[in-house]
C-alpha cells in the first residue's frame, strides 16, 4: 500500500490561539484513517489546511509523495482531495444535480450539458450505493441524503482522498450504518479516507488507523485493532479518564426543593405532559432524573423554573414559590444549566461579558444601583473564566467563537457564581469533551459538599448513576421508579427507562 | 415545458376574452385598442429592463434598491450623448452610465460590506443630485435648452412583423393584415387582432432587443455555467466558494449587468419613449421594476408579466379614463372568480371577504360614472398592489440575498 497523504509537523497560529503546534499523520490508500482529539485540539484546523482553506505557518504536506502548497480549495481539488463538510455546503434552492456539478460543469457549447452530468451522477450513485434523485431540490432531502449529495459532489470532482469532518454528528443511528457501509465501499475502491471524530466507538468500528491529537500536537498513531476506546480516550485527554463519582453522604436535614403533586395538563385533554410528580430534595443531595428523552424531563425543568403553567405546589426552602416569576426564582437562588446551551444558555453573537449578565441582570456585580457596571462585569467574567478554565482570549470574545465544552464551562461558571441553593442541571455534559466533562463534574461535587441541591437530568447513564444520591425514572410524564444508584447498573437503569420489567 | 406554454397561451386567450366581453358591455373601446397595446408595450419595456437588472443583482445575492438611481444615470446619459452623437451611441452611453452607478454599489456592498439598502438609497440620492448638477452646467454653457431638459434626440427606426403588421424590409413594404381586422370591431377576433398589432407593429428596434432580454436572461441564468455560478453566489456563497467559484467576481458581474440593464431602461425612456431627457423622467420606475421582480418571484417570465400588467394599466390611464372605469368591472369579475375558487376549496372566510369586496366594487362601478383624475393616475399602482396581494404566491428569494459576504467564510 502506498501513502496517499502525509502531513509533517504542521503548525498554525491564529491571533490569540495556537491551533496546531506540531501535527503529523500518514494516511495510506485503501484505508480509513481516523483523526481523533478533544474539541479544540486542532483536528478541524489541520484538515482545513489540508483542504487549502487555510495556509499552514509551518510544516509540509505531501500528496502521493509530492510536496504540495495549496493556496485555495481548488488546488486541493486538483490534487484529488475532497472534503465532506460537517455543516453541509449545499444550496437548498438548487437541485441535487446543480449542487453536484457547480464549479465543474460539463459543457455542451456554451450551455451546461445536463444530460451528461445526470448520467455521470447516476453511474456514481450506482457504483457506490449512494442513491439519490438528481432532479429533486435539496431542501426536500433529509440529513442522510444531503450527506450523500456531499459525498457525490466530492467524488464527481475525481477525489481519491476524502476528508469527512465529524460526519456522524448530525445522523441518526440508521443513517450512520448507511454511511459506514458507503465508506467501506469507497475504501474497497482504493480511496484514502480521513475520518475526523471524537466518538471513539464509531472510530473503532470504521477506522483502520487512528491518529490522536492533543492540544495541537500529534500524540499517538495506532492501529485501531490494537486499542480500546478507553485507551484512546486517555490518549486524547493525556491522563487517566475521570469518573463520575461522588464521595460520602453530604445530605443535610433541611429540604431545599419539594414538589407536591405537580402536573402539566395539556389543553387538548390528552395525557398530561408531566403528571403527579412529588419528591423532596435535601440540601447537599443530587437527585438524578433518568428517562428516554421526551418523557417529560424538559417540562419538569420548565415547571421548576416557572417557565410553564402547572398544577400542584412547588416549595423552595420551605416557602411556596408557585406565584414566583422566573426572575424571582432565579433571584431566590435557583440556578439553571439549560439543555441547549446555544439556544437557551447563550447569546452566540455577543461577547462573554454580556453573556455573563444573563440571569443576573438585577444583582451585583453586574448592577450598581440602576446602572450597568460594565467594568465589574468584565472583571467578574475574567474571574469565572479563570476559575472554570474557560479557554478563550478574554471577556470580549464572542460566545460563538468558543468550543462547545468551553461554552458549557462558562455557563456552569456563571450559574455557580451566585452560589445557588438549588441547581437544575439539564444534560450538563452533553456534547462536551472529556476534559470539560471532568471539570463540570468536579464543580458539581464541590457545590454538593457545600450544601447545594441538584436536580440532574442526563442521557448519560453512567453520569446519572455516578453523580446521583437518588435516581427517579420518568416515563410518559410520570415517575415510575425510584432506584438506589449504589445498587443499579446502567443496564438495569436502561430497562427501567423503557418500562421493561 | 410544453405543457407550461400551452397553459400560458390558454390564459392569455382567456384574458383577452374577458377583456372583449367587458369592452362589449361598457363600450370602452380603448380597453383592447391597437394604441393601448402598443403604449402598454412601450411603458413596460423600462420596467422589464429594471426588473431583469434587479434579477441579475439579487440572484447573485446583492439587493439592488439603487436601480432607480442607475436608471436616472442612464436616462441622463441617453439625453446627453444621444443628443450629440445619435440615439445608438446614446443607448450605449446609457448602459455604460448605469454600469458605473452599479460599480459604486458593487464596491460599497461587495468589497466594503456596506449594508445593501443603505448603499442603494445613497446611489438613488446621489444620482438624482448629480444629473441635476451636470444638467445645470450644460444649460449655463448654452448647449442645453433648460436645466432640466436635454436637446432633442433623433429617433430610432421602427419596423413591424412582416405580413401581419406592416413595416419595410429592404425596400419591400409588407402588407398590414391586422389593422383592418382590428377596425371591424368583431367580438374577440378584432380584439385579438388589435392587441397583436399593437405588440408587433411599429416597433422600435430597441424594444425588440429589450424584450429579447427576457428569454436571454433565462437562458444565461439557468442554462449556462456562468448563470449557475452566479445563482450559487446568491443561494449559498460559502458552498460556492468551497467548490472554487469566485463569489466576488460573480457578485460584481451580477451587479454590473444589473446596472447596465437599468441604465438601458433609463436610456430607453429618454430616447425611445420620449425624444429628449427630462428631469424626473424615471419617476420611480426603478422601484416598480423591483416590484415586478418580486411579483415575478425572481424569474424572468414573471417579471415580464408584472411589468406588462403595470404597463397596461399605465397605458389605459394615459389614453382614456373611461377605460379605467371599465377596468373596475374586470376587478369585480376577478373577485367573483376568487369567490368561486375559495368556496370550492372550502375557505369560507376568504370567500366571504372576496364576495364583499366584489360587491363593493360593483356598487362603485354602477354609482360612479366618471372617476376623479387623481384616482385615474393612481391606477397602475393600485392595479399592481391589488394583483400582488391577490396572487397568493410563495415568494422564494435567493437564500443569501442581502447578506454581506466575506471570503474565507469557510472558517
Amino acid at each position: 500500500m502506498s501513502v496517499a497523504v502525509e502531513l509533517r509537523h504542521i503548525s498554525k497560529r491564529f491571533p490569540g490561539v495556537i491551533a496546531n503546534k506540531d501535527v503529523s499523520m500518514k494516511v495510506e490508500t485503501g484505508t480509513v484513517h481516523a483523526l481523533v482529539g478533544e474539541n479544540g485540539a486542532g483536528k478541524s484546523t489541520v484538515m482545513k489546511i489540508l483542504y487549502g482553506m487555510q495556509r499552514p505557518d509551518g510544516g509540509e504536506i505531501l500528496v502521493n509523495g509530492q510536496a504540495v502548497n495549496f493556496k485555495n480549495p481548488n488546488d486541493a481539488i486538483d490534487a484529488s482531495i475532497g472534503m465532506v463538510h460537517q455543516h453541509f455546503m449545499l444550496a437548498d434552492n438548487f437541485t441535487v444535480l446543480e449542487n453536484i456539478i457547480l464549479g465543474a460543469e460539463p459543457k455542451h457549447g456554451i450551455t451546461i450539458d445536463f444530460a451528461a452530468a445526470r448520467k455521470k451522477v447516476a453511474d456514481m450513485s450506482a457504483a457506490y450505493g449512494l442513491d439519490v434523485d438528481p432532479d429533486i431540490l435539496v431542501e426536500e432531502l433529509g440529513v442522510g441524503q444531503r450527506q450523500r449529495v456531499e459525498i457525490l459532489k466530492v467524488l464527481y470532482r475525481g477525489a481519491r482522498i476524502l476528508i469527512f469532518d465529524e460526519p456522524t454528528a448530525v445522523l441518526v443511528p440508521q443513517e450512520v450504518d448507511d454511511l459506514f457501509n458507503a465508506l467501506k465501499g469507497l475504501r474497497a475502491e482504493g480511496m484514502a479516507i480521513i475520518f475526523i471524530s471524537h466518538k471513539l466507538d464509531e472510530v473503532l468500528r470504521v477506522a483502520d488507523d487512528v491518529t490522536v491529537v492533543r492540544a495541537g500536537s500529534t500524540v499517538a498513531e495506532v492501529k485501531s485493532k490494537d486499542v480500546t476506546a478507553r485507551q484512546l480516550a486517555e490518549l486524547m485527554v493525556g491522563s487517566e479518564l475521570p469518573q463520575p463519582t461522588t464521595h460520602g453522604d453530604t445530605r443535610r436535614p433541611e429540604i431545599t426543593l419539594a414538589l407536591k403533586d405537580v402536573s402539566i395538563p395539556t389543553k387538548s385533554g390528552s395525557r398530561d405532559l408531566i403528571s403527579h410528580i412529588s419528591f423532596d430534595l435535601h440540601a447537599g443531595e443530587v437527585i438524578g432524573i433518568a428517562g428516554v428523552e421526551g418523557n417529560g424531563q424538559a417540562e419538569l425543568v420548565e415547571a421548576i423554573m416557572g417557565l410553564r403553567e402547572y398544577t400542584g405546589q412547588i416549595e423552595f426552602k420551605g416557602e411556596n414559590i408557585d406565584h414566583f416569576t422566573v426572575a424571582h426564582r432565579h433571584d431566590a437562588g435557583i440556578g439553571l444549566i439549560p439543555e441547549d446551551r446555544q439556544r437557551q444558555g447563550l447569546m452566540m453573537a455577543s461577547p462573554l461579558w454580556e453573556n455573563r449578565i444573563l440571569g443576573h441582570q438585577r444583582s451585583k456585580p453586574v448592577m450598581r444601583g440602576f446602572v450597568l457596571d460594565k467594568k465589574a462585569t468584565i472583571a467578574d467574567t475574567r474571574t469565572i473564566m479563570q476559575e472554570f478554565d474557560v479557554r478563550a482570549p478574554g471577556p470580549q470574545t464572542l460566545a460563538a467563537a468558543l468550543s462547545g465544552g468551553n461554552q458549557q464551562k462558562f455557563i456552569v461558571g456563571r450559574e455557580m457564581s451566585k452560589a445557588p441553593s438549588l441547581l437544575v442541571a439539564s444534560h450538563p455534559t452533553r456534547g462536551v469533551d472529556v476534559g470539560a466533562q471532568a471539570a463540570i463534574w468536579e464543580e458539581l461535587r464541590r457545590a454538593r459538599e457545600k450544601g447545594m441541591a441538584v436536580v440532574l437530568i442526563s442521557a448519560d447513564l453512567e453520569e446519572l448513576i455516578g453523580m446521583s444520591d437518588r435516581l427517579l425514572v420518568m416515563l410518559r410524564g410520570a415517575i415510575t421508579a425510584q432506584l438506589d444508584p449504589q445498587k443499579t447498573t446502567p443496564e438495569q437503569l436502561g430497562s427501567a427507562m423503557t418500562g421493561a420489567k | 415545458m410544453k405543457l407550461k406554454s400551452t397553459k400560458l397561451l390558454l390564459n392569455a386567450t382567456l384574458l383577452i376574452l374577458v377583456l372583449s366581453i367587458i369592452r362589449l358591455i361598457t363600450g370602452a373601446s380603448d380597453l383592447t385598442s391597437i394604441g393601448t397595446a402598443s403604449a402598454a408595450l412601450l411603458l413596460s419595456v423600462p420596467i422589464v429592463l429594471a426588473g431583469v437588472g434587479g434579477l441579475f443583482s439579487e440572484r447573485s445575492g446583492v439587493v439592488n434598491i439603487g436601480l432607480e438611481g442607475m436608471m436616472i444615470l442612464g436616462a441622463w446619459a441617453g439625453g446627453f450623448i444621444g443628443s450629440k452623437h445619435g440615439p445608438w451611441l446614446g443607448l450605449a452611453a446609457a448602459i455604460f452610465f448605469g454600469a458605473v452607478g452599479a460599480l459604486v454599489h458593487a464596491v460599497a456592498t461587495i468589497t466594503f460590506g456596506v449594508d445593501h439598502v443603505v448603499s442603494g438609497v445613497a446611489i438613488n440620492i446621489i444620482a438624482a443630485g448629480l444629473v441635476r448638477y451636470l444638467s445645470t452646467l450644460l444649460y449655463q454653457g448654452g448647449s442645453w435648452p433648460g436645466p432640466s431638459q436635454s436637446p432633442d434626440i433623433s429617433s430610432i427606426a421602427t419596423n413591424g412583423l412582416p405580413v401581419l403588421s406592416g413595416g419595410t424590409y429592404a425596400g419591400w413594404h409588407s402588407p398590414d393584415i391586422l389593422t383592418p381586422l382590428a377596425e371591424k370591431h368583431w367580438f374577440f377576433i378584432s380584439d385579438v387582432a388589435a392587441i397583436l398589432r399593437g405588440l408587433t407593429g411599429d416597433l422600435s428596434y430597441v424594444t425588440v432587443v429589450a424584450i429579447a432580454v427576457v428569454p436571454l436572461s433565462f437562458f444565461i441564468l439557468w442554462k449556462t455555467s456562468f448563470g449557475l455560478r452566479l445563482r450559487s453566489a446568491g443561494e449559498a456563497p460559502i458552498a460556492a466558494e468551497s467548490l472554487g467559484v469566485n463569489v466576488y467576481l460573480m457578485k460584481y458581474a451580477g451587479v454590473l449587468i444589473s446596472g447596465g440593464l437599468a441604465g438601458l431602461g433609463g436610456g430607453f425612456l429618454a430616447i425611445v419613449a420620449a425624444n429628449h431627457y427630462q428631469e424626473n423622467q424615471v419617476a420611480g420606475r426603478g422601484y416598480i421594476g423591483l416590484a415586478a421582480l418580486l411579483f415575478g418571484n425572481y424569474r424572468p417570465g414573471g417579471i415580464l408579466a408584472g411589468a406588462g400588467l403595470f404597463g397596461f394599466a399605465d397605458a389605459l390611464q394615459l389614453r382614456d379614463s373611461a377605460a379605467i372605469h371599465a377596468l373596475i368591472l374586470l376587478i369585480v369579475l376577478v373577485l367573483a372568480y376568487l369567490v368561486y375558487r375559495d368556496i370550492r376549496k372550502g375557505k369560507h372566510v376568504s370567500a366571504a371577504i372576496s364576495a364583499i369586496m366584489s360587491a363593493a366594487f360593483l356598487w362603485f362601478y354602477l354609482a360612479v360614472d366618471v372617476l376623479p383624475g387623481q384616482l385615474v393616475t393612481m391606477t397602475p399602482y393600485i392595479a399592481t398592489l391589488l394583483v400582488m396581494s391577490l396572487a397568493s404566491q410563495r415568494l422564494r428569494m435567493p437564500a443569501a440575498d442581502g447578506i454581506p459576504y466575506r471570503r474565507g467564510g469557510l472558517r
